[in-house]
């Protein structure tokens, strides 16, 4: 349970700084990062993330490690999170390294947050990653930050539930339809899935998976298509869904669509490639009753990014070189990705972007929760399918709200026609460039 | 000759002590009133532009009063006071007149076990407000409430985040967290009421809901036309409990549906600092414009019954 969305869960927190809100505003800060390391001194960086298994990785780090020694601390995901990192760059007191999702890199780095990692990370960016993840973090020619996963949408079901009622692994969207109304005619209680509305992220992978490009650039400008054709297609699709009451809608990563899941009400559930590592924690007692399979599709094979983190090197930071080379260790060392797995209570199921490290983590996965499913075997072969050509936008936060607001009271149409209007004038208001 | 030398150093020694109790006090309210107040309307003349597709870095530009006509323009700016208008609108009259209710039955000759009445009510104000957003919230679910779990056991069906119903559970909630305050304060106004004057109206033949609303309620004005305000500044910046009902999925809450919601994602989501302050400001207008009709309508309204 890794991604922008536990930010639904733990804004709780943001409220709490909130309320000071005339005040923060305002805020005005110092500080500034510490220790040289010309005096023989190790160099001290600090970071900042949210993802699983960081606490042992950093351990493992620092032990193996005498020039640099790193100090982590927890953020919250989502909104908050990135609002806490462009605030203390503002203020001068951020972090060396953060974890930025491949949604957040073209808005922070746009707006002066990250160092450019050209010269430090150029070559190992062009080395070890795959064209389609390079894409998602070099832009204007530069290299912003270094990827650790790729986020293949998976779809998660129970095994047990499924032979109950009789339903096939739905294998395109068609027969997930059919599916959700064989559900629902047994028991009016129960339902196939749930499609939160408060989940931009998850439409926007699904709008991916069927071809839409929610941005993209011409020349010195950017071109949106929040509401192109595919995109639209998608929005109608649930939409129905929805209007027929063939899934619920619980609100995402709420404790109601937990307890839909383990009470037996929701049978299944749209997720990626890291989901697998949180069910763990939250629904131990579900341990073999779920397995993976490959999202229902619109009649070809094909996959969207749902998620997926990478690592930048914050605006203020003295130590771009040192920091670069723990974000290198992170995600393209054997240690680093091992470390990441070796947290027993809730490992990460991350499927690094790296192939090499692939087959370093899936060793080190534990597959019983999943009955002995090599989910990582599975969210490799997703890889493959995964639609070339999207791109993040530069105000994409924005974008999501405006998507999310709308969708809430009229529905995923709407909100992506808004979404596309929050697009265009969030693009112009800034001084960028829009194609037109 | 000896009177002003007997007088001048002990002038210049209470000046000193006065003036050790007041440095601090100017001290702490330049620091933190005047000078953020400064530095939001200084931020809110400058505007961050780029150009191109963006990656080239940003400068900032001074923009005037852009940012405060941007700011007027928006329509979710805008709405949110519509919002919080409504919501004044039905909040006030419910919190303010269930408190003086409560007050003046506490307070009542045949109240009894007073002390306790008087805790009791006011225990859900020692409950951090996010606390009981989240517990209220947990109660309005579908699937985890059972509350909403006993409505349907008995045949009916509610939906508290519906458009229809939606303000009235916020209303619920934040009246449950202050009722219990300013009752508090009514009462202990009420027993700053002479007790003669209670019974002069009891032997010239006042009932006790006479006494109430005739003797006692005018008695008791100052306190209420304060709480007044202090509900009315508090009210219009709300922010916790709309933040936690967008959330949890509530359709017609949306994620500018208060000034302070609109304020908040404008410096936090979209990073426009300026537009933050110069929309922080134009609340912060209201807010004084609101204390001193209130405070003027209640000096009117004391004068009218005193």
């Amino acid at each position: 349970m890794t991604r922008t969305s536990r930010s639904f869960r733990t804004a709780s927190l943001a409220a709490v700084t909130a309320l000071g809100l005339l005040a923060t505003v305002t805020a005005c800060g110092g500080g500034d990062s510490s220790g040289a390391a010309s005096d023989g001194k190790p160099v001290t960086l600090t970071y900042w993330t949210w993802t699983l298994g960081a606490k042992s990785t950093v351990e493992a780090f620092n032990r193996t490690h005498k020039d640099i020694q790193v100090k982590f601390a927890e953020i919250p995901s989502g909104t908050e999170g990135y609002s806490k990192l462009a605030n203390a760059v503002k203020a001068g007191n951020a972090p060396d390294v953060a974890t930025i999702e491949y949604q957040m890199v073209p808005e922070f780095a746009s707006q002066g947050n990250l160092i450019d990692l050209t010269e430090y990370a150029g070559e190992t960016v062009k080395s070890k990653f795959p064209e389609s993840v390079q894409s998602l973090v070099t832009f204007g020619g530069k290299t912003w930050t270094v990827p650790y996963d790729v986020a293949p949408q998976l779809y998660y079901y129970r095994t047990d539930l499924f032979k109950k009622y009789g339903i096939e692994v739905p294998k395109t969207w068609d027969e997930f339809k059919t599916a959700a109304e064989k559900v629902k005619k047994q028991d009016k209680n129960v339902r196939l899935a749930s499609m939160p509305k408060s989940d931009p992220a998850l439409l926007a992978a699904l709008s991916w998976q069927a071809g839409g490009k929610w941005f993209a650039t011409e020349g010195d400008a950017w071109k949106p298509g929040v509401n192109d054709a595919a995109t639209k297609k998608v929005a109608a699709y649930w939409d129905g869904l929805v209007n027929d009451d063939l899934v619920q809608s619980y609100a995402g990563w709420s404790p109601e669509e937990t307890k839909a899941r383990t009470s037996g009400k929701t049978l299944s559930f749209l997720g990626a490639s890291w989901s697998a590592g949180g069910m763990k924690t939250s629904m131990p007692d579900l341990a073999g009753k779920w397995a993976a399979a490959p999202m229902p599709n619109w009649g070809t094979a094909a996959s969207g990014n749902y998620g997926g983190t990478s690592y930048g090197v914050l605006k203020g930071s003295d130590h771009a070189e040192a920091a670069t080379e723990f974000i290198t260790w992170l995600t393209t060392n054997k240690a680093g990705v091992e470390a990441r797995l070796a947290d027993l209570e809730s490992p990460s199921s991350a499927l690094p972007a790296n192939p090499e490290m692939r087959e370093v983590a899936a060793a080190k996965f534990d597959t019983a929760y999943l009955n002995g499913q090599d989910v990582y075997a599975l969210a490799s072969q997703q890889v493959d399918t995964i639609v070339p050509g999207w791109t993040w936008g530069p105000n994409q936060m924005d974008v999501y709200t405006a998507v999310q607001d709308t969708a809430a009271k009229s529905g995923f149409v709407a909100g992506v026609d808004a979404g596309q209007q929050k697009a265009e004038s969030g693009i112009e208001d800034r001084g960028l460039k829009l194609a037109k | 000759m000896a009177l002003p030398s007997a007088a001048s150093p002990l002038r210049r020694s209470q000046r000193r002590t006065a003036a050790l109790f007041i440095v601090p006090f100017f001290v702490l309210f330049a620091v933190v009133m005047v000078a953020p107040i400064g530095y939001a309307l200084w931020m809110g003349l400058f505007q961050e532009r780029s150009s191109g597709l963006g990656f080239g870095g940003a400068e900032r530009v001074f923009s005037g009063l852009d940012n405060y006509t941007d700011a007027l323009a928006d329509d979710g700016f805008r709405s949110s006071f519509a919002h919080i208008a409504l919501y004044c609108a039905l909040y006030i009259p419910v919190m303010i007149g269930g408190s003086l209710a409560l007050a003046l039955l506490v307070d009542s000759a045949l109240a009894r076990a007073k002390r306790f009445f008087q805790l009791a009510l006011f225990l859900p104000h020692a409950i951090p407000g996010l606390i009981a957003s989240i517990i209220w919230i947990y109660l309005y679910t579908p699937g985890l409430s059972p509350v909403l779990d006993w409505i349907g056991a008995f045949g009916g069906t509610w939906d508290f985040y519906s458009n229809d119903h939606v303000l009235a559970s916020m209303v619920n909630l934040c009246a449950w967290q202050w009722t219990g305050y300013n009752m508090v304060i009514f009462y202990a106004a009420l027993q700053a009421v002479p007790r003669e004057v209670i019974e002069a109206a009891v032997v010239d033949g006042a009932g006790a809901l006479r006494t109430a609303l005739r003797i006692k309620v005018p008695m008791i004005a100052s306190a209420v036309v304060m709480t007044v305000l202090f509900t009315c500044v508090g009210a219009i910046q709300i922010f916790t409990e709309p933040k936690l009902l967008n959330q949890r999925g509530a359709p017609s809450i949306d994620t500018e549906w208060s000034p302070t919601l609109f304020i908040w994602k404008a410096g936090f989501v979209q990073h426009d600092y300026g537009l933050a302050a110069a929309a922080s400001l134009l609340l912060a207008a209201l807010g004084i414009a609101l204390s001193y009709f209130v405070t003027r309508l209640g000096n009117r309204w004391k004068a009218a019954t005193s």
